[in-house]
């Protein structure tokens, strides 16, 4: 039934489209592709955008990372913390209470109080932190349910505009979650609430890798 | 006393069902509030982009160039989606979709889903036919749940509960979450759902979804929520199942540099949406390992073969006509009958039912053209209402009642009167005659019998002059060229 189904819905939308002459080349892009912020100010922006939005927002030279990393677990008031396996163990002092996402279940990954995260990129423009979900930033479910997400991103990954971020990854990935501030609603009488499902708190460690 | 009507094919037309509510004060208090609240950040964040009317233009170009393509693009897509490890299957209408979905929840032993907010799924009342099969969905939407608990109907593309206040939800959570203490403050109340909902998430192994954007070039699925409950149903569960119009494809994943920047700022006036998920097919080790995509017609390949009408399969169901429109703004959603409300539902809804049920709705508007200038992929809705009320007309001319109807009597006997020179003077001379009874001492009409006192029981006439502008003509011309005579001796 589904085979048929399909060639009719087919053949009826060529013959409600037939020969019409339609270019994807020639579809117009007059809109702002290219920021022009330099890389000072385009971080000021991120860093606005995201406070905006209720996150943390703090920054480290490379070199402090891991120090930085220890401050920031430790005034969230919380412990057991999952990591993705392909982060960096050098950015962990080792004091830490974390635990390698080796196959947790659910559960156990819903039992963990917060979640480090590196990032693929960042979008200044809209506070977007972009996830392609790669080793360093884990499968989707340990950056969903803990409570807490502290991500790490390099100063070298933030662009201005989402234009930009295409242009940076011409093979699109296979999963991407881009996170513009923490979960919310404002189903009731249009006020916003922080923290429906997704974790409440966001936290952001802008590295200085440009200076 | 019963729910709002929501299947077009036995909801009463709308002026009927937006009687009771324009005296529903409270619900048009609180849709005022909303929308209010909507336009004030949309039209912020609009004001904000410099390149915005660039990037309507762009999205609209994308959207009409993938329409023209259509068959293409779903092909690609459907190949894409495969290699992904996706499988893909095609419903030509809405029985086809609630009974592939259902075989699908039936392998699957499944006797709960979790929902994403699915405008595809009220569309094919999926919710009716998954509870007769025993099968109970729960929306997981906080503003869905909110109906769902409530015995509700949504009444918004994207806020669907924006008719109900805090004290309401705190009623409908109170009762069925056996939460007694529960105050009323919106934090208090997302709260509630958030552990009512979280267990769900834990537990239930099967999920639908609908879709924002199918993309052909990568067989991906995306969507855009700003709660959370999407991402948890699109990760936790085993199975995955997205319900998706066909008109949903974007040739590439770079074409969503301008679609989620419009739709954001559009929707719900962000500059992005909290939260965008895209996903290809079945990704080993993360997230769901079956996964189905329903491709839906339903109506669709007809709107696409109509010239004037094709645009209405650009929308991306932003909703900001609904936020401008004046009378979605006095009547909210449950007026429309249909899932889809407001200026896009009043072309949409008649359209997918092929033009056999909701024909009072393109009628349901000032064609003011707000939605028009809002729209962010240039739909324009008074230009296809204009031309679904002629298709209308066209339907009630073909009835054969049209011999009784007062109304079609009149517009025929008008059409022969003004068809030739003579039977006008005739008419106009007739109907001087009639109306000098009518006209008081002042020359004004206060009050005319049968249809004509629809006219005067709100608004007086002025009585016709005394002489015709025909008849002045005629006099001027002679008058006029006997002074020419007059100047040339």
């Amino acid at each position: 039934m589904t085979a048929s189904s399909r060639q009719l819905m087919l053949d009826r939308i060529r013959a409600a489209t037939t020969a019409e002459a339609n270019q994807y080349e020639d579809i117009a892009r007059g809109y702002i592709q290219t920021g022009t912020l330099d890389a000072q100010r385009r971080i000021e922006l991120m860093t606005e955008r995201l406070r905006e939005y209720g996150a943390e927002v703090s920054e480290c030279s490379p070199a402090e990372l891991p120090d930085t990393i220890a401050h920031q677990l430790q005034v969230s008031g919380r412990d057991h913390f999952v990591v993705p396996p392909g982060l960096p163990p050098e950015w962990f002092g080792g004091g830490e209470d974390c635990n390698l996402d080796e196959n947790l279940t659910h559960e156990e990954i819903e039992q963990c109080g917060g979640v480090v995260t590196a990032a693929s990129a960042g979008i200044s423009d809209s506070g977007t932190i972009v996830l392609h979900h790669g080793p360093g930033e884990g499968r989707r479910v340990i950056s969903l349910l803990p409570d807490f997400h502290l991500c790490i991103l390099r100063a070298s990954q933030i662009v201005e505009t989402l234009p930009e971020y295409f242009g940076l990854f011409p093979q699109p990935p296979r999963l991407a979650t881009y996170i513009s501030g923490p979960s919310a609603t404002a189903d009731i009488e249009m006020t916003r609430i922080k923290g429906v499902h997704g974790p409440r708190f966001l936290s952001v460690i802008i590295v200085r890798d440009d200076a | 006393v019963s729910g709002p009507v929501m299947d077009p094919r036995i909801a009463p037309p709308f002026p009927e069902a937006a009687l009771p509510i324009l005296q529903n004060t409270q619900l048009r208090k609180n849709v005022a509030h909303a929308t209010d609240v909507i336009q004030a950040k949309r039209n912020r964040l609009v004001a904000e982009k410099q390149d915005w009317q660039e990037l309507r233009n762009s999205a609209s170009a994308i959207r009409a160039h993938v329409l023209a393509n259509l068959a293409t693009y779903l092909e690609q897509f459907e190949t894409k989606c495969t290699a992904a490890g996706g499988v893909v299957h095609w419903a030509k209408d809405a029985a086809e979709a609630r009974s592939i979905i259902l075989d699908i929840l039936r392998e699957e032993n499944a006797i709960e889903v979790i929902k994403i907010k699915t405008m595809t799924s009220a569309e094919i009342q999926l919710n009716p036919a998954l509870t007769a099969a025993g099968i109970s969905a729960i929306e997981t939407d906080l503003a869905e749940l909110i109906l769902q608990l409530g015995d509700d109907e949504p009444s918004h593309i994207v806020v669907p509960a924006l008719h109900v206040n805090r004290r309401q939800v705190r009623e409908i959570f109170a009762r069925r979450m056996g939460l007694p203490e529960l105050p009323d403050d919106p934090e208090a109340l997302t709260a509630a759902a958030r552990t009512y909902l979280r267990k769900k998430f834990l537990s239930v192994p099967t999920a639908i979804s609908g879709a924002n954007f199918l993309i052909a070039e990568t067989g991906s699925v995306a969507i855009v929520e700003s709660e959370g409950n999407g991402r948890m149903c699109l990760t936790l569960p085993r199975t995955l199942i997205t319900l998706a119009g066909i008109e949903k494809v974007l040739p590439r994943f770079s074409d969503l540099e301008v679609l989620l920047q419009v739709l954001a700022r559009s929707a719900t006036g962000e500059r992005l949406n909290p939260y965008n998920s895209l996903w290809s097919g079945v990704v080993p080790g993360d997230g769901p390992q079956q996964f189905h995509v329903v491709l839906l017609d339903n109506g669709r390949s007809e709107i696409l073969s109509r010239k004037v009408e094709r645009q209405t399969l650009k929308c991306i169901r932003c909703a900001a006509c609904l936020n401008t429109c004046p009378v979605y703004r006095q009547t909210g959603g449950h007026a429309y009958g249909s899932p889809y409300a407001g200026p896009i539902g009043a072309i949409l809804t008649p359209q997918l039912e092929h033009m056999q049920h909701g024909q009072s709705l393109p009628y349901a508007s000032s064609l003011c053209g707000a939605c028009y200038e809002v729209c962010p992929v240039k739909i324009n809705i008074p230009e296809v209402l204009i031309d679904l009320r002629a298709k209308v007309v066209d339907q009630e001319r073909a009835q054969p009642r049209r011999w009784t109807d007062p109304m079609y009597m009149g517009m025929k006997a008008a059409n022969f009167a003004f068809a030739s020179a003579s039977r006008f003077r005739l008419a106009q001379w007739m109907g001087r005659l009639g109306l000098r009874f009518f006209t008081d001492r002042d020359g004004w009409i206060r009050k005319l019998p049968n249809l004509g006192a629809r006219w005067t029981l709100s608004r007086d006439l002025p009585g016709l002059p005394d002489q015709t502008f025909r008849h002045w003509w005629t006099q001027r011309e002679s008058g006029s060229s006997a002074l020419r005579e007059r100047k040339s001796r």
